[in-house]
């Protein structure tokens, strides 16, 4: 019972109910998850590209390459508080670890986001950015963002457990972070000194990657990616351990 | 198996949900003093290959926290459980389950989530669907469901995987009669197959159909562990224990319209016992008799309400309230038929092997699952015992023994 192909099964038929249970009963179906990034990006579209001018090129291509990815991270992110206090039932099965959840839920919005992934290639195209070879970096960046959502998501999801305000934290901080990370706007134009904000923020750097792919069509800043990468590991490792040291006590505190 | 298992809830009063409340709490060295909840105490037992174990015990005595602890769900407080093979549990119905879902969709949840591959699933699918006799209904979401279909499908999803052991907490009672009857089937036949299974139930038949051994449980502790006869009668008496205390606290005092110079009545009164009458072997009342002399107890019954079945208890008790003896009668109806609204209990006994003293009779009217009190007398009838012969040692204790001593002379050994 604890043979992969099992394991591989439960995750496939959890990620597909996720999937199911967000989209049934609304009229437009999974559209609507798309409805989030495209409003956004309007609104940046208008805000920064007429009402006050960053003068960047291809405005709408430049954001939306860099706001897929964001709404992936923070959409994991905000549902990673209420994952084990909402799954009370599920937890409370034994032979059932908490952490498939996590696994689950991260899937299931990255599924939704290489969905999307046509549109952005689209309007891509509409601006002359075509895909380049350096493209296939993507699917490391996937990797890598991945492994920073799912550390991030057990400290989240296990602290949430414990205080309950854990969530009105993580949307605050996601809100924040949203600003801080250079998705709409670019990050060279703002003096050296700050600099250390945009290398040291692993998702920062991430975005900017994806940007540099996908925008731009050369490679990423190889350095600062392989920091992100090892800031990933460290993250997930440590959530790792937190949400395995109080795996005991998530089951009577539920 | 078990091993002096113990666990304890710390219950804290305000704990700090949020981390707001927790940095205040620290800052103001304000620390609400945290009550302790053992919910087991010492718990020790073994189950071996093939056994069933029944587990029974007052609500809130700690056996579906026992069940999840073996299941791996917490962690003991101290001791340790340990257990070989394959862990297989219906512990709650339904877990996974969503209401916007089919009842087929759902299945395939909660196969995955017992421990099936796919594959698995599909093989049984139809075996299940057809146990819980869901055929027409497979297909629609489950918020459609009755509550009956829902735990059946719940159910019959659960039982049908294949672990060596299996631990159930009280879910048999779902379904009606005829669907129960499966389930009880469906689990003998796990126990001829050689599997182990523990459950936990309040009903006692299903124990004692089902069980080789049984295990009692009472404030998280282990109380007997035996087979489910005795185990049974031992959970009576604990049962009947705790309405008595319960009585106590709640009722008042019924006015007493028996003569009694001491001694307290409880009870709801919706029967009485209005008079208790004791007879010697010549069939006149008395209140003393010779030690080792039979005695008659009459108790005059009149029933308030109308009542169609009731327990009975009576019991001798020594001046210290040590028990001497005790009869009950779990179901005057399945002993005597149906009652009369007004009448007499009579109890004969032959003999009566006490030590001469002063004893009460308490005699007590319940309804039939001991829940609570329809009449208790405490400590109202008085019996003396007189001694019969000569003594010519000191003899305290109960029971009318008659020790006769003698001396006998040793050989002398000569120092060889």
């Amino acid at each position: 019972m604890n043979s992969s192909a099992y394991h591989f099964d439960l995750v496939w038929h959890l990620v597909k109910r996720n999937f199911y249970l967000r989209y049934i009963g609304s009229s437009i179906g999974i559209l609507w998850y798309l409805l989030l990034p495209l409003s956004q990006l309007l609104v940046l579209v208008f805000l920064f590209g007429k009402v006050v001018p960053l003068k960047i090129d291809a405005y709408p291509a430049f954001v939306f390459s860099t706001l897929l990815p964001w709404v992936w991270f923070s959409t994991c992110l905000n549902t990673a508080s209420s994952l084990f206090i909402s799954n009370k039932d599920l937890i409370r099965r034994p032979n059932f670890a908490p952490f498939i959840l996590i696994i689950v839920d991260t899937i299931a919005n990255l599924l939704a986001f290489i969905l999307f992934l046509p549109i952005l290639i689209f309007i891509l195209a509409l601006y002359s950015r075509y895909i380049t070879l350096y493209f296939l970096i993507f699917p490391l960046l996937i990797l890598i963002q991945g492994i920073l959502t799912v550390g991030l998501s057990m400290i989240i999801a296990t602290m949430n457990v414990f205080y309950r305000d854990i969530q009105q934290i993580v949307t605050v901080a996601i809100m924040l972070l949203f600003y801080l990370t250079p998705i709409f706007y670019r990050p060279e134009a703002i003096s050296k000194k700050y600099n250390l904000v945009y290398t040291s923020n692993p998702i920062a750097v991430l975005i900017q990657s994806y940007r540099e792919i996908l925008f731009y069509g050369s490679p990423p800043q190889w350095s600062s990616l392989m920091f992100a990468g090892i800031i990933s590991v460290i993250v997930c490792v440590a959530g790792f351990f937190l949400y395995n040291r109080h795996l005991p006590d998530i089951f009577d505190a539920l | 198996m078990a091993d002096n298992v113990s666990k304890c809830f710390h219950i804290q009063r305000n704990r700090p949900r949020t981390i707001r409340e927790a940095v205040i709490q620290r800052l103001t060295g304000r620390y609400n003093a945290s009550s302790v909840l053992w919910a087991l105490r010492d718990v020790s037992f073994s189950v071996k290959q093939g056994t069933v174990l029944g587990l029974i015990g007052h609500n809130g005595a700690g056996k579906s926290t026992l069940l999840r602890l073996l299941c791996g769900l917490g962690r003991p407080t101290s001791g340790r459980i340990h257990h070989t093979g394959n862990i297989g549990s219906l512990l709650e119905l339904g877990g996974g389950f969503h209401p916007d879902m089919t009842g087929r969709q759902n299945l395939k949840t909660g196969g995955i989530l017992s421990g099936l591959t796919k594959r698995q699933i599909k093989a049984i699918e139809d075996e299940i669907i057809n146990f819980a006799e869901l055929e027409e209904f497979i297909d629609q979401p489950i918020r459609t469901y009755s509550s009956g279909m829902y735990l059946r499908l719940a159910f019959a999803t659960a039982i049908h995987f294949d672990p060596d052991f299996l631990v159930i907490d009280e879910v048999l009672g779902v379904g009606d009669s005829r669907f129960q009857v499966k389930c009880l089937d469906r689990l003998k036949a796990f126990r001829s197959a050689g599997k182990s299974l523990i459950f936990a139930s309040h009903d006692l038949e299903q124990v004692r159909s089902l069980c080789s051994e049984v295990i009692v449980l009472e404030e998280g502790r282990v109380v007997m562990q035996g087979e489910p006869g005795s185990a049974i009668s031992c959970y009576h008496d604990l049962m009947r224990q705790r309405s008595e205390k319960r009585a106590k606290q709640i009722y008042k005092k019924a006015p007493s319209n028996i003569t009694a110079e001491q001694g307290s009545r409880l009870g709801t009164q919706e029967a009485i016992i209005y008079v208790v009458r004791l007879y010697n072997a010549s069939g006149e009342t008395t209140d003393s008799v010779f030690s080792g002399d039979g005695i008659t107890i009459e108790l005059g019954y009149r029933l308030i309400n109308p009542l169609s079945d009731m327990a009975l208890s009576l019991g001798i008790y020594n001046e210290k309230n040590v028990k001497c003896f005790e009869t009950v009668i779990n179901s005057t109806n399945a002993v005597f038929g149906i009652l009369d609204e007004q009448g007499s209990f009579i109890c004969h006994l032959p003999e009566l092997p006490l030590l001469s003293g002063r004893y009460y009779i308490n005699v007590g009217i319940y309804p039939p699952n001991w829940d609570f009190v329809y009449d208790y007398h405490w400590q109202m009838h008085v019996l003396y015992v007189l001694d019969k012969q000569e003594l010519t040692s000191n003899i305290s204790g109960v029971v009318s023994v008659y020790p006769a001593w003698s001396v006998q002379a040793r050989t002398k050994e000569l120092n060889k």
